[in-house]
């Protein structure tokens, strides 16, 4: 560290290196005069001879070795004061890179979390899912394609024994995101709460390799039948919900109803297998699983609800284990009756890499990403324009300075590396800021795409890549277009580019400067398109007539099963619900029933007509009280609604949807006492009434969704009713705790499992819709303000380079109006022509993206006029600014300014 | 500059005359200058632009060290010295200087007498 103490004491060095000259100097000239030179001649004579003092200092401080370290800082402090002195410039290039980059790392830092990471588990690489497709949650039955990646405990088993290929091979569910438990700790007498439980399998932590964070982990002797309840908290639920107190270990908590001893905490970090927006709270054996819990379905050889992950020993062939593993599908289906011989010959399954888990979060969202990817590059590009632009200029206008610079004796080197700096300055700071951009910007994505949800393991800070990617192309932009403009500067000959000077009229912005100019604005007509087609589709589906009525309805989802209700008690609870809830002031409907309208979840059965075998379809089931219809703004069509007069003693009777009709009856027909037969239920059901089509999944396939309803007192398989819609005179602000204290007041066990406004549970459908949307225009709007900053500073500084032609041409009579035309013309004229390159690539653009965009498949009108307008507008802007500044150039002054 | 030398100095050897000098007694840049013209017999006259770069960069090999100290006229000057190191590597310097100027020497005067 000898060059630091001797940068430390470099004052010291400089005082004694000009003492020791000095002395040297005038001891010279005292010889001279001694040997009887007068004293003026032998100072001049001594001068002669000592020749440049500031060059010997400067060779000697370089061969001290501390030079490099003091000309860089010398090259870092001038820089800085260059960039102090052009605040404009600097602010803009600081915040073009900021955004630019911003934007892309927080992209990638997602697409890093969701698409391209692992799980945080030993060596995920030698980890295999059976099955490639994101199956949920509880099936049974052939599949067209034969493609299976769910399967049942026994399947399960089966494989476990026969594949030594295998170093583990476990087994977990895959919906236990629709099913959440309820759970209420013994210790303190909390209220239940509903958390996120996963059944796994014995061996399921010993695959991951993974250790305890406390107490131990769930076994393979938990996981036999009989053993005692036992579950493994999640690192992120002991830490935020139980404040990492450890006492919960070995503690009882009551889930659904049941006792099940908390046994240990699982690692730090790890979020389940898969990555997800709630992830798993608590882990628990398979084979102990209560019927409370789904237990009797779990144990039901023909029900696939398993996603099943391998580890393979090393050098294991996947091809032939697959080619085996399906071969052994194939008996474990053929005793299933629903399995014809040609079904089972389909039967297959497809090995694909499991190290990020079973991926449908992955799948939810790897399209959204891309595009956004995609989205953010444009934007990067648009900004390295920019930057390349505010250099280019910067450096033309340094040209006089540094041809006075060489002039005076400077080494061209030592100008390139101080050039170097100044770019390298400017790319740090915007790297910098990028950072922060990148941070918040994440942040923000996190919460558009995850609205509500707090538990996302998705952490929004860049990861190393991202900071190494962001800082990359920080300087690889400002090298790139900071240094290049002045080595070309630097190498003309000096005397050239001072004898030109500003005399010169040919040079305004150059070739390449209005070529990235140009390249701005078809970019930013590109993404305005993209934002303005997102925009329409979004509004598109929200004016679709759901036909449904949302206002002052609120959604109650609860769990009668987790409370611990049986078949024979739930058929009391509906009515009692009905009853408190309508004792609540303000309340006018109350309706119960297994699914809403919008919430994405149904049951879907194959029915037939009766009497006529040919005639099939799958439709939905719902079934539900009286008020349900009005609760949710169903309107009845033809015959009547379910009464109270239809019990379980009354004929089996169904409202079916207009869809429904659609589907199975001629126009014209008259559906009503027709009969017939479904899945879910051994009666047939007498149509008599129908309804609307309310939409209750997805909106792209509205209108083609087949629904009958049932009462909820009649005999049904469809389970049990897990929604309360509330409907009221007016809103009522504290809706959610008195819905809270009604629900304790029946059952202390019965939790709210999720309260929504109805327009809250229609707009969570649009999720993905609502964040592209915000997201186009957010990058749009980026992309037109870049794109303006570049126009303008290109056409302010051609005013600048003309300002002397444009004082010849005044003084030979050109008039202002004219001048300020010609300025404007030029800035248009770019604008143009990056119109004519971006609107065709806005259409094929839109080829790309079709099938994010609702009804709309090529560039609409209004998208094109709105995108073309604002940028036109923009340009103005940026074009008139200079331009009144051009036709206010003072002739004279001008011409004498040089 | 060096036109004005009497003989082109080859590389590396100003330092090694540089720490001949100081390796008599500590001595002051001025008085190495003259020292080293002196011992030419006016053959060699050290630029100060070679002179002083050479003694600085000396002393960050620590081959020589410094201390300020008092001329004879009293004023402060810069007295170098050699350290071991230094006084080393003069010792093994010397030795190849005085082997490679034999060689070339028996070479070239060899050659001469041939031409002639």
């Amino acid at each position: 560290m000898i060059w630091l103490r001797r940068l430390l004491s470099r004052k010291q060095l400089e005082r004694d290196l000009d003492k020791e000259l000095r002395f040297h100097f005038e001891t010279q000239i005292a010889d001279k005069m001694r040997s009887g030179i007068p004293e003026n001649e032998a100072r001049r004579l001594a001068r002669l001879e000592f020749g440049g003092i500031d060059q010997i200092k400067e060779d000697c401080r370089e061969s001290r070795g501390t030079m490099w370290l003091e000309s860089l800082l010398q090259d870092v402090r001038y820089g800085l004061r260059q960039l102090r002195r052009a605040p404009g410039f600097t602010l803009t290039a600081v915040l073009t890179l900021a955004l630019g980059i911003g934007a892309n790392a927080a992209i990638f830092t997602l697409v890093n979390a969701v698409l391209l990471r692992n799980l945080p588990v030993v060596d995920p690489k030698s980890l295999v899912r059976l099955g490639d497709w994101a199956d949920c949650c509880q099936n049974s039955g052939p599949k067209s394609d034969g493609d299976y990646s769910m399967f049942s405990t026994a399947t399960y088993q089966q494989l476990k024994k026969t594949t030594p290929e295998f170093e583990e091979l476990a087994a977990m569910q895959a919906g236990f995101e629709y099913r959440a438990i309820v759970v209420r700790r013994d210790a303190i007498q909390e209220a239940a709460k509903p958390r996120m439980g996963e059944f796994v399998s014995g061996n399921y932590f010993r695959m991951f390799g993974l250790q305890p964070a406390k107490g131990r982990l769930i076994s393979d002797s938990d996981d036999v039948a009989g053993a005692p309840l036992v579950a493994v908290m999640s690192y992120a639920t002991w830490k935020n919900v139980y404040n990492g107190d450890h006492s919960v270990i070995g503690e009882t908590f009551w889930m659904n109803t049941k006792p099940v001893s908390v046994i240990g905490v699982a690692p730090e970090g790890f979020y389940g297998d898969r990555m997800s927006s709630t992830p798993p709270d608590f882990y628990m054996p398979i084979a102990t699983a209560p019927d409370e819990m789904g237990g009797k379905g779990f144990r039901d050889p023909s029900q696939n609800w398993l996603d099943i992950i391998g580890r393979v020993k090393p050098g294991t062939a996947m091809v032939p284990l697959q080619q085996k593993l399906s071969a052994e599908l194939k008996p474990l289906f053929a005793p299933d009756p629903h399995f014809s011989a040609a079904d089972i010959a389909k039967v297959h399954l497809v090995l694909t890499p499991g190290g990020a888990g079973t991926q449908s979060m992955q799948d939810d969202y790897a399209s959204n990403l891309k595009l956004l990817m995609w989205i953010a590059g444009l934007v990067l590009m648009i900004a390295c324009a920019n930057i390349a632009n505010l250099l280019l200029v910067r450096g033309m206008q340094r040209k006089a300075e540094l041809s006075v610079r060489a002039a005076l004796g400077a080494m061209r080197g030592r100008i390139v590396r101080q050039l170097l700096t100044e770019s390298l300055l400017l790319a740090g700071i915007g790297g910098a800021a990028a950072l922060a951009v990148s941070y918040s910007g994440a942040r923000m994505l996190l919460i558009l795409a995850f609205p509500g949800e707090q538990h996302v393991p998705i952490s929004a800070s860049p990861s190393a890549e991202v900071l190494g990617f962001a800082l990359l192309v920080s300087v690889v932009t400002g090298v790139l277009f900071g240094v290049a403009p002045a080595m070309l500067g630097a190498k003309a000959p000096p005397a050239d580019a001072l004898r030109s000077g500003t005399r010169a009229t040919a040079g305004g912005a150059s070739l390449l400067q209005r070529g990235l100019v140009v390249l701005q604005a078809a970019l930013s007509v590109v993404l305005l398109v993209g934002a303005g087609l997102f925009s329409q589709s979004l509004g598109k589906l929200h004016h679709i007539n759901m036909k449904l009525e949302s206002e002052n309805r609120y959604i109650v989802h609860f769990n009668a099963q987790a409370a611990g209700y049986k078949d024979e008690q739930v058929n009391a609870l509906y009515p009692t619900i009905e009853e408190r809830f309508h004792a609540i002031p303000g309340v006018v409907k109350v309706g119960v029933s297994t699914f809403t309208p919008m919430e994405g979840n149904n049951n879907g059965y194959g029915i037939k007509l009766v009497g006529e075998p040919n005639v099939h379809t799958e439709a939905t089931n719902i079934i539900m009280n009286p008020e349900y219809f009005d609760s949710v703004g169903t309107h009845v069509l033809m015959g009547r609604s379910i009464t109270e007069h239809d019990t379980a003693a009354s004929p089996h009777i169904a409202v079916v949807n207009e869809d429904f009709v659609k589907a199975l009856f001629k126009p014209g027909e008259n559906p009503i006492g027709h009969r017939f037969t479904a899945e879910d239920s051994p009666l047939p059901y007498e149509i008599v009434g129908v309804v609307e089509g309310t939409s209750y999944t997805d909106l792209r396939r509205n209108g083609k969704r087949a629904m009958y309803f049932g009462p909820l007192t009649q005999p049904s398989e469809a389970g049990y009713a897990g929604a309360i819609v509330i409907e009221t005179s007016h809103p009522v602000r504290n809706m959610e705790s008195i819905t809270r204290q009604t629900l304790m007041g029946i059952n202390s066990n019965l939790a709210i499992q999720k309260f929504e406004t109805f327009d809250a549970q229609i707009a969570g459908r649009f999720t993905h819709e609502r964040m592209l949307a915000t997201l186009m225009t957010l990058f749009g709007g980026l992309a037109l303000l870049l794109a303006t900053v570049g126009l303008y500073g290109v056409t302010s500084y051609t005013v600048v380079r003309r300002t002397s032609e444009i004082g010849i041409r005044m003084a030979l009579g050109a008039d202002r109006r004219g001048v300020a035309a010609m300025i404007l013309r030029s800035a248009l004229l770019q604008t143009l022509l990056g119109l004519a390159i971006g609107i065709p690539v806005a259409f094929y653009g839109v080829t790309l993206v079709k099938s994010q965009l609702y009804e709309l498949t090529t560039v609409s009108s209004g998208a094109l006029v709105v995108a073309v307008g604002i940028l036109l507008a923009a340009a103005c802007v940026a074009g008139v600014i200079p331009a009144r500044r051009a036709s206010s150039v003072d002739p004279v002054r001008a011409l004498r300014t040089e | 500059m060096k036109s004005e030398n009497k003989f082109d100095l080859p590389q590396g050897t100003l330092d090694l005359l540089i720490m001949r000098v100081v390796a008599l007694a500590p001595i002051h840049g001025y008085a190495i200058a003259q020292r080293i013209q002196q011992m030419s017999r006016e053959a060699l006259q050290v630029q100060q632009g070679s002179l002083y770069p050479a003694l600085h960069r000396l002393e960050y090999k620590k081959l020589l060290m410094s201390r300020w100290q008092p001329t004879e006229t009293g004023r402060e000057a810069k007295f170098y010295e050699l350290t071991a190191r230094g006084r080393a590597y003069l010792r093994d310097e010397t030795e190849n200087w005085k082997r490679l100027t034999d060689v070339v020497g028996l070479i070239l005067k060899g050659t001469v007498e041939g031409v002639s």
